[in-house]
């Protein structure tokens, strides 16, 4: 092999050659099986100052026996003869390093597949993508798999033709084949993408490609299924891309190494045979053979595409390297990851905050609210090592606390009249329940296992209850997964899942594990497959009907299985015993729990895991899954480990390095208040309680909830009229509560003109009142409502200003007043930061 | 477009990847060939709220113990509850065949005003915040106003909102207009906020902020300063307030009307509308609900029809008068019929499998019925009109693409129109030039 030109290393933003400390090729070793076989390799220098750089491209390649492979790319050699050889890469300046390779079998043929050979191209060429022949219903009436996930079906609308329909197993229409096996050369399959025949798609494949020749010589062949139909040859079961996560900076490049592994533990070079995507071209682009292209600083993940299968790396765009980059110290393990992560990406973690922020955080994450002036002053003066470390366990064990956590778990477990039952005294119940749960610091798995088989008349049973009704099985299974698997199945409802591996099938074997949950009166219950199905209560025969085969579905869990079930069993209690013990259920809770202290998931949305969204920390939401469920699904614990991390302390102010980072916790982010939160923080901070009626009707209730209750301890959302916490986004619970406080008009002038701010600036008995009464200076007012509001004291350059102010204003009273609308208007008062 | 959540903006424009689309692709297939020159501006919802009987107003049968009345459009006949709506069908155009999907209210309701079956995996934007969306403030007004609000059964107020649309495009909820205190809360000033209190405000706040946005200037900020300086604006400017007053309006017309919640509830739509309001919904039937479960025909004769003859028409023809009647599309429909087969309680149940709603104005070919029910009104004999056929018609009117769709947060495209079997609806050629 040649050496290509060595200028790329001095055209990267302007560099000056960093010392290599070491050289590496990957992969150290591969086997190659079959004629035809390939590898790809790829060369990796360190250097001196922690980068490393992909040099594929720069090094000679030396072979120690030629004569067993061809060369048919850069750095990538197919088998020829069988044999061992080395393979060194040879840097400029004398790194050198080597992997060794085994070619084997290289005089047979490697036995046809269908998923492998004509599905692998149909995926890399781009054929069965969500936005052509992959889509929901096909196109141009032919209708692949996405990702040739269902190989089989794949090949009866190839050979047999006809049009898929969406709502039935019925084909509509003619049936055409694709490929015509007494003309090969006259096929569809050929013609079109070739632009023989119009293609809406476009041209595809080139006569002359490989692939041309494949799908041909296949046609010619018969167009058979293959190797997979005996169920004896290896399936391909993953693939494993290389890097997992890539850094590199502006115009810089890296080639990614795909790799499948197969049932049987061999694993093969796949890096030609898949489809590469950005999923932000803006960050990076990938080209059609792998390497990434940085183009703005950012971070996306690059989409792999074969046959059957889906896998993604991570990419940073990162800036330049950093002499003498800090060490940072950890705290706890959620602190190696985060930091590990900043490091390779040349982001330096903004120091922690100080103890005011800190107090304001972590008062509102952990009890939804803000510290009285009193609590921050003695926090603030306080000298022990451990303050910090005693206000959590202090805040924890408080009442507010439960208050706080049963709030958030009411949105997620949606607590409202009409979601469970139309009866008040039903979600009070369900309320209670979800309250008593955080009180006692009851594991979640037990909670969990409790609501997803709740039956009989117990107040967790009321959730399945919608308007008084038993919800559809396939509504109330899709909640329950994306509650506690944190994955949105819904899509696959009506047809496979179109970019994830989810069937319709794995959806409705899911969904059959509610189909049986009936109620009478207000009892809920599963009704025994062994029962007479004729009674009053029970419309008919109890079965669910896939909807596009119209065959009855039985229960089975995501991996096909079919759970220990007898007639007898409340299947829900098997599914919620596989449920719980599953990994998904930890990694998805402790990702919510995350989520409410960042304000963004490892795996953001919370409840959005999917191979296209891959986690930002891989390790780190691994680790603190497995330490939740090292110790019994434990709540506070979680809670307590993540807010005594450095990575939650640090501080909201950025540096240079971390100003544009939003996903890597290198700072704190500022979080608006949620609506409840804020009110209540409005209360808090001016003295005058809310007063929360239901029905309004023009100022005269019809009834009240008591004097001082805050707005996270009303129940039900649709019992209590708020204009205020309308306009901040409360959420209607009749689906999954997904809270996004916004700035909007109506916030603009509610502020502005709204009674929530206007009719607590004069009223009696408020702070400012109390202060005034008491004499207090304007400095004492200042200082006393930025500790109430702010949970800080204000700075002399801002006392300064505020008594000039007040001084201008002439009215003293009427000026003070206005500086708490502006106090609480602000949006540091309005956001956690 | 959707609109995206800003703090998710980084991720989700570049999600669209794994659909195989670039942005800019994804922006043509949404983007319209836009053609259209609808003639209407903005679109009042005379909301008819629990549902009337279509065999005892719209559709007349033998069924019904109200007998039929002609018209002033020869071959159609409305219910004799009609008489003024009967001499004004050549301003009208009657849907006999609507056929929708929801048994209950909260079903209904949501299903007629968002064209999707509650889901609770997702939440859909409603016909008025689309419309808002798509066509834009005009004048300061608040764009889609609900007037009034619901005063109990507020979950209905939600499907009138704007879901991931964004609070943008929620709906600005006004109390009821015929109260004698009625006044708009948020659009006054406090009587304590002068000028002067406005520039001081503004002073402190300037001083409070300083420091943090200095540090954290987010889009956010951005927002709140675009939307601080757009309330100011409504709230000093006089012909927004002024849209709102009824005190502007004469008695005689007020009268005309109607002196109660349905009739100045409409009044108050066409005072918004004459501002530059896009969508107004006249909700004065909450506290006369259509849903006469028993004594229909006593409480649809004395209650429930009179103030609809009365108003619609009044409406109708001051919009007329004022020159508004083109650019302004009236929808007079509630969320289903009533069941054509009288219950022991000598009432009608819901019926959403075939149902009637009436449309005027806004460039629509009045003076026709479109589709036909059967010989009692239980079937769609003829013609079968779903919600998304309707929203098409009324998208096509006001010069929207009724093919488009919204990408939702979790990636799943959403028909503005959507209609039975996952299809488009299409547009009433009958109805429209």
């Amino acid at each position: 092999m040649r050496t290509i030109g060595i200028l790329l290393i001095f055209m990267t933003a302007g560099w000056s050659a960093p010392q290599v400390v070491f050289l590496k090729t990957i992969p150290a070793q591969a086997t190659l099986q079959y004629a035809g076989a390939s590898q790809q390799f790829v060369a990796i220098a360190n250097y001196a100052d922690g980068t490393e750089r992909d040099v594929t491209g720069e090094v000679e390649w030396r072979l120690s026996n030629p004569s067993l492979v061809k060369l048919i790319g850069p750095a990538r050699v197919a088998a020829a003869k069988d044999g061992p050889l080395t393979i060194t890469a040879v840097l400029a300046g004398g790194a050198r390093a080597q992997s060794s390779l085994r070619i084997q079998g290289s005089q047979t043929e490697r036995p046809f597949s269908f998923t492998r050979d004509i599905g692998g191209i149909l995926t890399k060429r781009g054929c069965n993508q969500a936005a052509c022949h992959g889509g929901v219903k096909g196109r141009g009436g032919l209708k692949l798999s996405a990702n040739a996930l269902y190989p089989k079906d794949d090949y009866e609308w190839i050979t047999k033709g006809g049009t898929y329909q969406v709502l039935t197993a019925e084909v509509k229409g003619e049936r055409i084949p694709r490929v015509d096996v007494k003309n090969p050369e006259e096929s569809l399959l050929l013609n079109k993408p070739t632009m023989v025949k119009p293609h809406g798609g476009g041209k595809r494949l080139e006569k002359d490609s490989d692939d041309y020749k494949v799908i041909l010589a296949w046609i010619k062949n018969g167009a058979p299924y293959g190797a997979e139909d005996d169920g004896k040859a290896p399936k391909l079961t993953r693939f494993d891309v290389t890097p997992s996560l890539a850094a590199v900076p502006v115009d810089g490049q890296r080639r990614l190494l795909v790799t499948a592994i197969f049932s049987d533990g061999h694993s093969e070079d796949f890096t030609n045979q898949v489809l590469y995507s950005s999923s932000n071209g803006d960050v990076a682009t990938v080209s059609a053979d792998g390497i990434i292209k940085g183009k703005g600083l950012g971070e996306t993940a690059i989409v792999v595409r074969g046959a059957g299968q889906v896998a993604s790396a991570g990419v940073g765009v990162i800036g330049p390297p950093i002499a003498n980059y800090p060490d940072v110290p950890r705290s706890n393990f959620i602190d190696e990851p985060v930091f590990a992560k900043l490091k390779k990406f040349h982001i330096i973690p903004s120091p922690v905050a100080d103890d005011a922020t800190f107090l304001r955080r972590v008062c509102l994450d952990l009890t939804g609210t803000i510290p009285p002036p009193e609590r921050v002053r003695q926090f603030v003066a306080s000298k022990d090592v451990r303050k910090r470390e005693k206000v959590v366990d202090a805040l924890i064990a408080s009442p507010e606390f439960v208050d706080y956590w049963t709030f958030r778990f009411s949105d997620i477990f949606r607590v409202s009249i009409f979601a469970n039952g139309l009866t008040p005294k039903w979600s009070q119940k369900y309320w209670e329940w979800i309250r008593s749960n955080i009180e006692t610091n009851r594991p979640y798995d037990e909670v969990a296992r409790e609501r997803i088989s709740a039956e009989g008349y117990g107040a967790a049973s009321r959730h399945f209850l919608p308007y008084n009704q038993v919800g559809p099985p396939n509504d109330v299974m899709a909640e329950e997964v994306r509650v506690f698997f944190g994955r949105r199945l819904d899509c696959a409802q009506c047809h496979n899942h179109p970019y994830e591996n989810w069937s319709q099938d794995q959806f409705w074997g899911m969904a059959a594990f509610f189909s049986r949950v009936f109620k009478t009166g207000p009892v809920v219950f599963d009704h025994p497959t062994n029962m007479d199905l004729s009674s009053a209560d029970v419309d008919g025969k109890i079965q669910l009907l896939h909807p596009r085969t119209k065959a009855p579905v039985l229960p089975a869990l995501l991996d096909g299985s079919r759970a220990n079930l007898t007639p007898e069993s409340n299947p829900r209690k098997e599914l919620a015993r596989w449920m719980t013990s599953h990994p998904y259920f930890a990694e998805a809770a402790v990702n919510r729990i995350w989520g409410q202290f960042f304000g963004r998931g490892i795996v953001d949305p919370v409840d959005d895991f999917r191979s296209t969204n891959p986690a930002t920390h891989p390790e780190l939401l691994a680790a603190l899954a497995s330490d939740f469920r090292e110790h019994g699904y434990d709540l506070r614990r979680l809670m307590k480990t993540i807010v005594m991390s450095r990575t939650y302390q640090l501080s909201d102010v950025p540096n240079a390095t971390n100003k544009d980072d939003l996903v890597n916790y290198s700072h704190a982010l500022p979080r608006p208040l949620d609506a409840e939160v804020l009110l209540d923080a409005m209360v808090d901070a001016t003295g005058i309680p809310e007063v929360f009626a239901t029905a309004v009707t023009d100022g005269s209730a019809v009834g009240q909830a008591p004097k001082g209750t805050r707005a996270i301890n009303l129940k039900d959302p649709d019992m209590y009229f708020s204009r205020f916490l309308e306009l901040y986004g409360r959420p209607n619970r009749g689906a999954i509560p997904e809270r996004s406080v916004h700035p909007n008009l109506g916030q603009a002038l509610h502020m502005l003109a709204g009674s929530t701010y206007a009719d607590r600036l004069g009223a009696k008995d408020s702070r400012l009142a109390r202060l005034l009464e008491s004499g207090a200076s304007d400095a004492k007012i200042f200082e006393e409502f930025y500790l109430a509001a702010l949970g800080r004291f204000p700075e002399p350059d801002e006392i300064q200003s505020l008594e000039q102010t007040l001084v201008k204003r002439g009215d003293r009273e009427t000026g003070l007043r206005e500086f708490v609308w502006a106090l609480t208007s602000s949006r540091e008062f309005a956001e956690n930061h | 477009m959707a609109h995206f959540n800003s703090r998710r903006d980084f991720l989700s424009v570049g999600s669209l990847g794994f659909l195989g689309l670039t942005l800019s692709e994804y922006l043509q297939a949404a983007a319209t060939t836009s053609t259209y020159k609808g003639k209407a501006n903005a679109v009042i919802l005379f909301w008819l709220e629990g549902g009337p009987s279509h065999i005892d107003t719209w559709d007349p049968k033998p069924n019904s113990n109200f007998k039929p009345i002609s018209t002033n459009v020869a071959g159609i006949q409305v219910s004799e509850l009609l008489p003024k709506i009967a001499k004004k069908m050549d301003k009208l155009a009657l849907v006999r065949s609507m056929h929708t999907r929801g048994n209950d209210h909260p079903q209904a309701t949501h299903y007629v005003i968002t064209g999707h079956e509650i889901n609770p995996a997702m939440q859909f934007p409603s016909v008025g915040s689309i419309i808002t969306k798509e066509l834009g403030p005009r004048n300061a007004v608040p764009a889609y106003v609900l007037a009034p609000k619901w005063d109990k059964g507020r979950q209905y107020e939600d499907y009138f909102r704007a879901a991931f649309l964004g609070g943008d495009y929620d709906p600005m909820c006004i109390p009821d207009p015929s109260r004698p205190n009625f006044q708009v809360t948020d659009l006054s000033l406090p009587k304590s906020v002068s000028q002067a209190s406005v520039e001081s405000r503004s002073a402190f706040l300037n001083v409070v902020d300083r420091h943090y946005r200095a540090l954290n200037d987010t889009a956010d900020h951005a927002n709140v300063d675009a939307f601080t300086a757009q309330a100011w604006k409504m709230i000093l400017t006089p012909a927004v307030r002024d849209a709102f007053d009824l005190s502007k309006e004469s008695d005689k017309t007020k009268e005309r009307y109607g002196k109660d919640p349905i009739g100045q509830s409409a009044l108050l739509a066409r005072r918004l509308v004459e501002a530059g309001s896009r969508f107004v919904t006249a909700a004065g039937y909450h506290s006369a609900s259509w849903d006469t479960h028993s004594d229909n025909d006593k409480i649809h004769k004395d209650r429930l029809t009179p103030p609809l003859d009365r108003t619609l028409t009044a409406l109708i023809d001051d919009l007329d008068e004022r020159g508004l009647l083109d650019t302004t599309l009236v929808i007079a429909m509630g969320e289903f019929g009533r069941t054509p087969v009288i219950n022991p309680n000598l009432g009608r149940d819901h019926w959403p499998n075939c149902w009637s709603m009436a449309l005027s104005g806004g460039g629509v070919k009045t003076g026709q019925v479109i589709g036909a029910s059967d010989d009692k009104g239980y079937n769609v004999a003829d013609r079968v009109v779903s919600m998304g056929d309707l929203y098409a018609t009324i998208y096509k009117a006001l010069g929207i693409d009724w093919r488009k769709e919204y990408m939702s947060p979790i990636g799943r495209p959403i028909k503005i129109a959507n209609s039975l079997d996952d299809r488009t609806g299409e547009p009433i050629a009958e109805l429209l030039g």
